[in-house]
């Protein structure tokens, strides 16, 4: 079988992460291109809906990138982010897709580093846990076909 | 004629010989057309050189070549003018020692540039001129035509070149890797600008470049060798050095052109003993003739970002001449009406942008247009070259129009910056302006994942499916109007506040001025006299009454910011005043931060525990203070770098070089016999400021460089101190007993200050602490949060007078924002759909801003004007009945099945 590269979406923030992220290309920091980027105005916006879809359409991994704790520029929609992240990863895990698999990271919009740190550790993390169960399924149903 | 000539280039194809058009090297030959992106975009001919002016004038299919086109003669009445004639390169053919004129592989900075550049005469790729070659070894020569006396070099430091060859260097080492090494020949590097010393950091240790302090005494090839031999004497004092360079770049420096001395001397304004424009010490935009103003390299040698403020503070100060601010017209430009593309199956139109090599160079564009062709739902996709041109927003609006298309998605850079330019391209085509997905292959493929070319295209495909995906489900949206407030408020009354408080107040403007201490002045009021010899004292004086005594200036004392809110355009910011710490809430359409930075004062060197021991700051006051103290000095070390360039501190304060400068001349004056050494890394006194270094060298200043890892140490000798630093020409440790020791100790940002005022405003800072401009070379004193601007050393350490060029540039940002009666909002807005709200609360009690109610009908209702956007409540509300414009759930959730269409395929 061919290395498994794994499909990780990252919710990110406008006014934080995404920026992080553009500072990140900026100063050309590298980091796994498994990491797909959706902009999102707050992390606040991130529903659960939109994880668990992720999920289902075959992502191995997904996280929410939000402002750090006060910096949120909707007062405090990171933290409810953070609390919904926590309430989906049990989810996860009630279904079997594993709750380790979903994260709420939290940075600011100068640490291009930290971005381009996150995406590397997230990314190394979810190679190690392996595909996720959709994207096993879908994987076997195609061996089976052929 | 201009506004005919369409750049077709049949004129050059035709008659090659006098059309002026040449891309790329050959700087020698008359450049009109210097590369393809030229303002106007037109060709210019060389009659002298025509043999047949008829056929020429016939091979142009617009009729746009005009044979007798001569110079007229026009009266132009104004009120105010401003000077931005820039500065012409210095031209290192008389440098004979360097071998520009013949030898092929010498060339400028310039002309490396545009070897580098995609639109070059190599199309991006790095060849040496003479043979073709990659060259392995590149040399740059730094202070080519700056710093020097000899052979018609200036004596100014030239300011920018340190950073593009740093640049240059970077790019060559991260485009072309290991096979390039890339060596900087330097005196001093001058890393002063913000994040700038972070950037040299990054090209020594992260890319590899090699730095050698010196200055090469000669370039020259041998005959029977390939390569070039660049000779120097190394600064430690070591043999004398040949080594072989492939390519050699001179860092060549600016100068004021003939020409622009001619036009200088027409006007009347008088020009500096370096023909640069002289001007105000404290008022750098300003001439000696009132009513001119300059801007740019004309007033002295300067970086993007500060060529950018200053012609924003020259234009505040123009703007000042011109009476009401009514006489400023306002042109809008007719737009077509807004199609309604409503029912219609998507057509997305996919434009891809190379940004040059930026993207260009990691990835296969042509092959990726020919890609998205074939995606659903897409009607045309074409590459764009550097699609925010102005041909290219022109190409883009032109297909949208012709093609019929519904929606577009831009492969490119971020929406972040550059949205809003192509919105305005399809607004043009009779698009709905939020019918645009930008795809940002820029900074999330091609800077980042250079090191895997197999996945980066895939990378950039997956993002534009995304992108298509998700457009194909947007909606027109409309914008939302509100009244803009008119005031202003400034946090921060030291130089860069006031200063902006007036140049607002002046033009009409009422300016609310909160000041956290008890009075006004913040740190220049301890600052005697600049490098110059301008009374900083006097200026700080005025600036305080002019600003106390202005009918349009409300000053509040003793203000300390407690909470924020609002919306752009009426923004309310509460504050704690005075004693009693009574609350106080000031409404503002816009706000200035210019809450500056403290003067640093780090416990090392027995600083505060030694009488003898005191800041550069302290120095200052003390020597115009007490004068007969100095006089009995007979030794005097300053130690420059205290508390910055360090891993504590890793930027460099900028000020603290001149202040030495200063402070040793002041020393020398008033006791000609004291000896002064200035104990530096590096000595960066940039652009005119080299003069004063110049001038402490003669007067005998002694300059000895110390290593970082190797700083100098201080030991208490009773009244004196024992200050022991290694010389590196001697190569031995010496001590000296000292009567005083100045520390450069440089600023340091007030981080709780700076935190509290994040914290409530929302302002971001960088890594270094200070607050993050919003672009750092577009708009330098912009912040991200529409309505909010930065001057002053709140945005990064600075001298008074550029402090004061920046506190006038945020105020002709502020009043060009101002001059709308309305603000336009973003259309991202929550919407209630009535028959699914089950009234149960949940979103009345989420938003963070209080809009949700229930109406009388019994269903929340949510004002689309007080609305943030947030999106909070969409995603908490349980029955799915609010939707954010913009950033609806199926627009998400269709870019996700972009994404994965291709895993299921």
């Amino acid at each position: 079988m061919e290395t498994f590269e794994p499909v990780i979406v990252a919710f990110c923030c406008h006014y934080c992460a995404y920026t992080a992220a553009d500072m990140a290309g900026s100063e050309r920091l590298a980091y796994p291109p498994n990491v797909k980027i959706v902009r999102v105005p707050c992390t606040g916006k991130v529903d659960a809906i939109h994880i668990l879809k992720a999920f289902e359409k075959g992502a191995d991994g997904v996280y929410v990138a939000g402002c750090l704790e006060g910096d949120c520029h909707f007062k405090n929609g990171a933290s409810r982010a953070a609390r919904r992240v926590a309430y989906v990863r049990k989810l996860l895990d009630e279904i079997g897709v594993g709750g380790e698999r979903l994260e709420m990271v939290r940075m600011s919009a100068g640490m291009g580093d930290r971005f381009a740190e996150t995406a590397k550790e997230i990314t190394e993390k979810i190679r190690e846990l392996g595909p996720g169960p959709v994207r096993m399924a879908a994987l076997s149903e195609a061996r089976k076909a052929a | 004629d201009l506004d005919k000539c369409t750049a077709c280039g049949v004129c050059y194809e035709k008659f090659p010989g006098c059309v002026r058009f040449t891309p790329g090297l050959d700087h020698r030959a008359p450049t009109c057309m210097r590369y393809p992106r030229t303002t106007p975009r037109a060709f210019s001919i060389d009659m002298e050189k025509c043999a047949d002016p008829a056929g020429l004038e016939a091979c142009c299919p617009a009729g746009a070549i005009v044979l007798d086109d001569a110079d007229q003669t026009r009266r132009e009445a104004c009120g105010a003018i401003v000077l931005a004639p820039g500065a012409a390169l210095f031209d290192p053919s008389g440098m004979d020692n360097f071998g520009y004129v013949d030898q092929p592989d010498v060339v400028t900075s310039l002309e490396y540039e545009r070897i580098l550049s995609a639109s070059g005469p190599t199309r991006g790729r790095l060849e040496r001129p003479s043979d073709g070659r990659r060259p392995r070894k590149i040399a740059w020569i730094q202070c080519v035509g700056s710093r020097g006396l000899q052979k018609g070099a200036a004596s100014y430091c030239s300011n920018v070149c340190c950073m593009f060859a740093l640049k240059e260097a970077i790019i060559t080492r991260e485009r072309f890797g290991e096979n390039v090494d890339a060596t900087i020949f330097f005196m001093d590097i001058r890393t002063v600008g913000k994040g700038y010393e972070r950037y040299q950091e990054r090209a020594k240790n992260d890319l590899g470049v090699r730095f050698v302090r010196c200055r090469p005494h000669s370039v020259i090839r041998k005959n029977d060798e390939d390569t070039l031999s660049v000779s120097y004497a190394p600064y430690d004092g070591g043999e004398l050095a040949t080594e072989a360079y492939d390519m050699v770049v001179l860092s060549t420096g600016f100068k004021i052109a003939g020409d622009v001395r001619e036009m200088a001397g027409i006007m009347g304004v008088e020009l500096n003993e370096h023909h640069f424009a002289r001007t105000e010490n404290l008022n750098p935009a300003a001439t000696n003739r009132p009513g001119i103003y300059v801007c740019g390299m004309f007033e002295g040698p300067k970086d993007i970002p500060e060529t950018m403020t200053q012609a924003s503070a020259a234009a505040c100060m123009a703007t000042a001449h011109l009476g009401s601010p009514g006489a400023v017209v306002r042109r809008e430009e007719e737009l077509p009406p807004e199609r309604d593309v409503t029912g219609e199956a998507p057509r997305v139109g996919v434009f891809i942008c190379d940004c040059g090599n930026n993207i260009g160079g990691v990835i296969d564009v042509d092959a990726l247009t020919e890609w998205a062709r074939s995606l659903p739902g897409v009607a045309a996709a074409e590459a764009v070259g550097h699609g925010c041109s102005g041909e290219s927003l022109e190409r883009i609006r032109r297909v949208v129009s012709e093609e019929g298309l519904n929606r577009v998605v831009i492969g490119g850079c971020s929406p972040r910056t550059h949205e809003i330019k192509f919105q305005d391209a399809i607004r043009k085509a009779g698009l709905n302006k939020y019918l645009l997905e930008m795809a940002n292959i820029r900074d999330q493929a091609a800077w980042v994942h250079r090191d895997q070319p197999a996945m980066v295209a895939q990378k950039a495909e997956d993002l534009i499916r995304m992108a298509v995906s998700g457009v194909s489900s947007a909606r027109p949206l409309v914008e939302r109007a509100l009244p803009m407030n008119k005031d202003v408020l400034v946090v921060g009354g030291g130089v860069s506040g006031m200063s902006a408080a007036l140049c607002l107040a002046e033009l009409g403007i009422h300016v609310y001025l909160a000041e956290r201490s008890p009075e006004l002045g913040g740190v220049a009021k301890n600052i005697r006299r600049t490098l110059e010899g301008a009374d900083v004292g006097a200026f700080v004086r005025e600036l305080i009454e002019k600003t106390e005594a202005h009918e349009n200036i409300q000053v509040i004392t003793g203000a300390i910011i407690v909470d924020h809110g609002g919306m752009p355009g009426m923004f309310r910011t509460g504050m704690q005043v005075g004693k009693q710490m009574f609350y106080r809430q000031i409404r503002h359409g816009a706000a200035v931060i210019a809450s500056g930075a403290l003067p640093h004062r780090p416990s090392e060197h027995l600083l505060g525990r030694h009488e003898a021991v005191m800041t550069q700051l302290d120095a200052d006051a003390f020597i115009d203070d007490a004068p007969d103290t100095v006089k009995t000095w007979d030794n005097v070390v300053m130690i420059q770098c205290v508390g910055s360039r360090c891993p504590e501190n890793p930027t460099c304060s900028r000020v603290c070089c001149q202040s030495a400068v200063k402070n040793a001349l002041r020393i020398k004056k008033i006791n000609p016999d004291a000896r002064v050494f200035v104990l530096h890394r590096d000595v960066r006194t940039y652009g005119f400021q080299e003069d004063y270094y110049l001038r402490a060298r003669e007067l005998g200043v002694i300059f000895i460089r110390y290593e970082a890892d190797d700083p100098p140490r201080v030991e208490a000798a009773e009244g004196q101190v024992d200050v022991t630093f290694r010389d590196p020409l001697l190569d031995r440790e010496i001590t000296v007993t000292a009567d005083s020791l100045c520390l450069s100790a440089g600023f340091e940002v007030d981080d709780e200050d700076a935190e509290d005022l994040a914290m409530i405003f929302k302002l971001q800072r960088g890594e270094d602490g200070y607050f993050l401009e919003d672009h750092t070379k577009l708009r330098p004193v912009d912040l991200p949060i529409p309505g909010f601007f930065v001057a002053g050393s709140a945005h990064g350490p600075k001298l008074i007078r550029e402090s004061v060029t920046q506190a006038q540039a945020v105020a002709a940002r502020v009043q060009a924002r101002l001059s709308k009666d309305e603000i336009q909002l973003d259309a991202a807005a929550a919407r209630v759909d009535k028959e699914k709200c089950a009234a149960c609360l949940v979103c009345v009690r989420a938003c963070p801003f209080d809009v949700p109610f229930i109406n009388a009908d019994g269903y929340s209702e949510i004002d689309p004007a007080r609305c943030h956007g947030c999106g909070v409540c969409a995603a908490e509300c349980p029955a799915k009945a609010i939707q954010l414009t913009r950033f609806e759930d199926d627009r998400i959730l269709a870019g996700l099945e972009g994404l994965f269409e291709r895993m299921v395929a």
